[in-house]
């Protein structure tokens, strides 16, 4: 039986009317607007800067370098001097000046007079001592460890001077004084919390809530009598896909380091830029774990990386961002070499013949890779094909950030691994001294060699440049003969921004540096 | 009634105790370390184990066991391994974030579900009938992954008008924070409503038959009135069932739904903290989840004994 109790079209009408109402609600005030405010022309001061990431940052290892923290650190915080892109010149930063004695043994630091925390505490030479002392602490990790803990006496020579005496001369101290962030002594303990996050940068921190992001706002005793902007708002999303969103509907200005795939749809359309960040600091290689047969070999090694497409990983992976290299050293590094960059190349007939030769076709090798990370994966899929081609039978396997990370630490990844590193574009010794894939004390590798360890040693004490070159020279011979890690593309960290936004930098180790930013058309 | 409650007491207890080894010991087992990824990019074999000593995770698993559990008694959730803040602070944080998402995503979902369900139950027309049906179906089958990157597209990247994601409070700026709010809670909502639609449409259409409904036309009641006051009231018992089976679906959707929006809920934060292998963070957002269906279950038992008077008499026995 059926009864006449169809839904009137007035009931329908007034549903459509209701909904109607309900998607006029936003209009009222508009959240994409606050973020997005139109506007062009020179650089006035006002605007919020909002900036979409995706990790939270790590207040534990603020003074290593990680990507998590990049868009804190020289905005928070300040150094004690910062490279020149073009000359690697040390400029002022907290430190005003330096004088080298002792053959480059001892430095003497000339500090900023003047300089106020957050806090508004003085800054001055202890402020320096303590932070050393804290990276020196095992609890704190740091690339640049090993030189801080070269240093044999650090002390305050003046009321704005420090003086720095190393066990032995250090050619790359400087990347220490460019990288370690100047921290409070009185609110160290809020900071590994995250509660506070003081520093002498030209933004403090207004709130920090743990998964979701911070709110800066500006200094108005900043030393350098900047920032153009009010405020920074950091934004964690965790998705590349909806970062690269997030950018579109006007409601972040500056996305950084989305998915290559994101990027290229950046780079692509004219309303937006992707910018590449000069220091070519992120480099994609394969490794071995020489422990694990065949990949003690020598030759099998060898033949690996001939056997890698790296043209391939770069267009296809990368987006064309980089430049394919056999070496970790990008354009700015002293040890560039551009034809040792290029001496493996894709051949995969030789690959095949030198397995063939070394007695290892058909030999089962795992490449694993870290699965949070897409570039990883798509990378280890073409290493994966491209071994296959060579005679080996190689298979991708994914592991879980966590578990990736715990096992490379403990060099107990089972065979080929892919992953990324850095601190291939300064001072050579701090790659082969700090950076883990490289380091010569202990790394992924389990590579373990003598005859390394004292290249590195040597090129770490060079403390003027012809010996440097002369020892980085050897260290390359060494890398392309060893092929523990075989370098496959030298990358870049990289920002895409809407066009109103102008004047970002940042340091040679990537901090993002809001000095002189601002947003075209300023305050609303 | 008082004696019923205690006796489901100590039963309550032991599946607590019981969870809380499972969780515990389900985290142990799974490869990672907290202290390698507090420990940073590169670091050494030294600030590795110094870090685990600093989280006490080189103690005994029994002590570290102990630790928690006495902890959670004494009502210290801890501090969590990678975000450094008190767990209690974190959870109440994304507990409220996570409140406002569902609140919203249930009134969605019952408002488009009850409407779609009054309108698929009641319509004769074959055409629209069709169309609502098919259009109810499209709301189960799309997941929120998917609904949510289309809504993105066409509302914010497209049309411009709600913000892609991130999130105010509704409490601290309710203009704002609504708009914030819309899509992530339509999205969230979209499958409840579907559900919700099919329940209340069948349930109509059953009622609809009843003969007391041909009474009250006969009788020339408006149709409005017959709705509204007569076969709606009675078509909604087992809506309400199925409306309660769907709160706990909505939760466990907004997992999904926060990472696609950035919302920061206890869903982003579970996520965060099995990544991060953040031990004491995971415990307690499980051990929460664990304590409130124990609650609820025990609530409804004790709800269900004071209501039915059958039930009183078998527990008396």
């Amino acid at each position: 039986m059926s009864r006449n109790l169809d839904l009137s079209r007035r009931a329908l009408l007034a549903t459509i009317g209701a909904g109607g109402v309900a998607a006029l609600l936003p209009g009222c005030r508009s959240a994409v607007e606050q973020a997005g405010d139109a506007g062009a022309g020179t650089p006035t001061p006002g605007g919020v800067l909002k900036i979409a990431q995706a990790a939270d940052i790590s207040p534990k290892t603020l003074l290593s370098q990680n990507n998590p923290n990049m868009a804190v650190c020289r905005t928070v915080f300040n150094t004690l001097f910062e490279y020149d892109h073009k000359t690697l010149a040390a400029k002022p930063g907290l430190a005003e000046s330096f004088q080298l004695a002792d053959n480059g043994a001892t430095v003497t630091l000339k500090l900023r007079q003047g300089v106020t925390f957050h806090s508004g505490r003085p800054f001055g030479a202890k402020d320096v001592l303590f932070t050393l002392d804290y990276l020196r602490k095992d609890t704190t990790s740091s690339q640049l460890k090993h030189v801080a803990k070269a240093i044999a006496d650090a002390s305050a020579t003046g009321d704005g001077e420090v003086r720095l005496r190393f066990n032995h001369p250090v050619s790359n101290m400087f990347d220490l004084f460019e990288i370690m962030l100047i921290l409070d002594s009185e609110s160290i303990g809020d900071l590994e919390k995250g509660a506070k996050l003081i520093g002498t940068g030209p933004f403090a921190v207004d709130s920090y809530t743990p998964g979701s992001g911070l709110k800066l706002s500006r200094n108005e005793k900043y030393f350098k009598h900047r920032p153009y902007l009010d405020g920074v708002d950091i934004s964690i999303i965790t998705q590349s896909s909806s970062m690269l969103a997030s950018l579109r509907s006007g409601n972040t200005h500056l996305a950084l380091d989305m998915a290559p795939l994101d990027a290229a749809a950046v780079r692509n359309d004219p309303a937006y830029e992707l910018v590449v960040a000069d220091p070519h600091d992120s480099t994609f290689y394969l490794a071995s774990n020489v422990k694990v047969a065949p990949l003690d070999r020598k030759e099998v090694r060898q033949a690996i990386a001939w056997a890698i497409d790296r043209d391939r990983v770069l267009k296809q992976v990368l987006g064309g961002i980089g430049s394919t290299s056999s070496l970790p050293w990008s354009p700015s590094s002293p040890a560039y070499d551009k034809t040792a960059a290029q001496s493996y190349h894709y051949d995969p007939a030789k690959a095949k013949q030198l397995i063939a030769q070394a007695g290892a076709a058909g030999v089962r090798l795992d490449v694993v890779y870290n699965a949070g990370l897409a570039t990883n994966a798509a990378i280890a899929e073409i290493v994966q094909y491209n071994l296959k081609e060579a005679g080996l039978d190689a298979a991708a396997v994914p592991l879980q950030a966590a578990d990736f990370q715990g096992k490379l630490t403990s060099g107990a990844l089972p065979g080929l691994f892919v992953n990324g590193h850095g601190f291939g574009h300064l001072n050579p010794a701090t790659l082969v001294k700090g950076a883990f894939p490289f380091n010569a004390d202990r790394n992924a590798s389990n590579f373990d060699s003598a005859e390394y360890k004292q290249l590195a040693d040597t090129l770490w004490k060079a403390t003027d440049d012809t010996a440097r070159r002369a020892a980085a020279a050897k260290v390359n011979a060494f890398l392309l003969d060893e092929q523990f890690v075989s370098d496959l593309v030298v990358s870049a960290h990289t920002y895409a921004i809407t066009r109103k936004v102008r004047g970002l930098a940042w340091s040679m180790f990537d901090y993002l540096n809001l000095d002189e930013t601002y947003l075209a058309g300023g305050r609303p | 009634m008082i004696g019923y409650t205690l006796r489901r007491v100590p039963s309550a207890l032991l599946v607590l105790l019981v969870a809380s080894w499972v969780v515990f010991a389900i985290l142990r087992l799974a490869p990672g370390d907290p202290a390698v990824v507090l420990a940073g990019p590169d670091p050494s074999p030294a600030t590795i184990d110094a870090v685990r000593h600093q989280l006490g995770l080189d103690q005994s698993v029994w002590h570290q066991y102990a630790t928690w559990l006495g902890g959670l008694l004494s009502g210290d959730l801890g501090t969590s391994y990678i975000l450094g803040a008190p767990i209690g602070t974190l959870i109440g944080h994304g507990l409220g974030n996570t409140a406002q998402l569902a609140g919203a995503a249930l009134l969605l979902a019952v408002l488009v579900g009850g409407a779609a369900g009054m309108a698929l139950g009641t319509t004769r027309r074959k055409v629209t009938g069709q169309l609502l049906g098919g259009l109810v179906s499209l709301m189960y089958a799309v997941p929120p992954y998917v609904s949510g990157v289309l809504l993105v597209l066409v509302f914010a990247v497209t049309a411009r008008v709600l913000p892609a994601s991130g999130q105010v409070s509704v409490f601290d700026d309710p203009v704002l924070g609504a708009q914030y709010l819309i899509m992530p809670a339509l999205c969230l909502a979209l499958p409840a409503a579907a559900v919700i639609a099919r329940f209340l449409a069948a349930s109509m259409r059953r009622v609809l038959d009843e003969d007391f409904v041909a009474t009250g036309v006969a009788k020339g009641i408006s149709r409005r009135r017959l709705l509204w006051r007569h076969v709606l009231p009675n078509a909604l018992p087992p809506v309400v069932t199925v409306l309660g089976i769907q709160i706990g679906q909505l939760l466990g959707g907004a997992i999904v739904v926060e990472a696609i929006f950035a919302w920061p809920g206890v869903g982003l934060l579970l996520l965060s903290g099995v990544l991060g292998r953040d031990y004491l963070l995971v415990q307690d957002l499980l051990m929460l989840a664990v304590t409130v269906f124990v609650v609820l279950q025990s609530l409804t038992g004790i709800a269900h004994t004071a209501l039915d008077p059958r039930m009183r008499d078998q527990e008396g026995r």
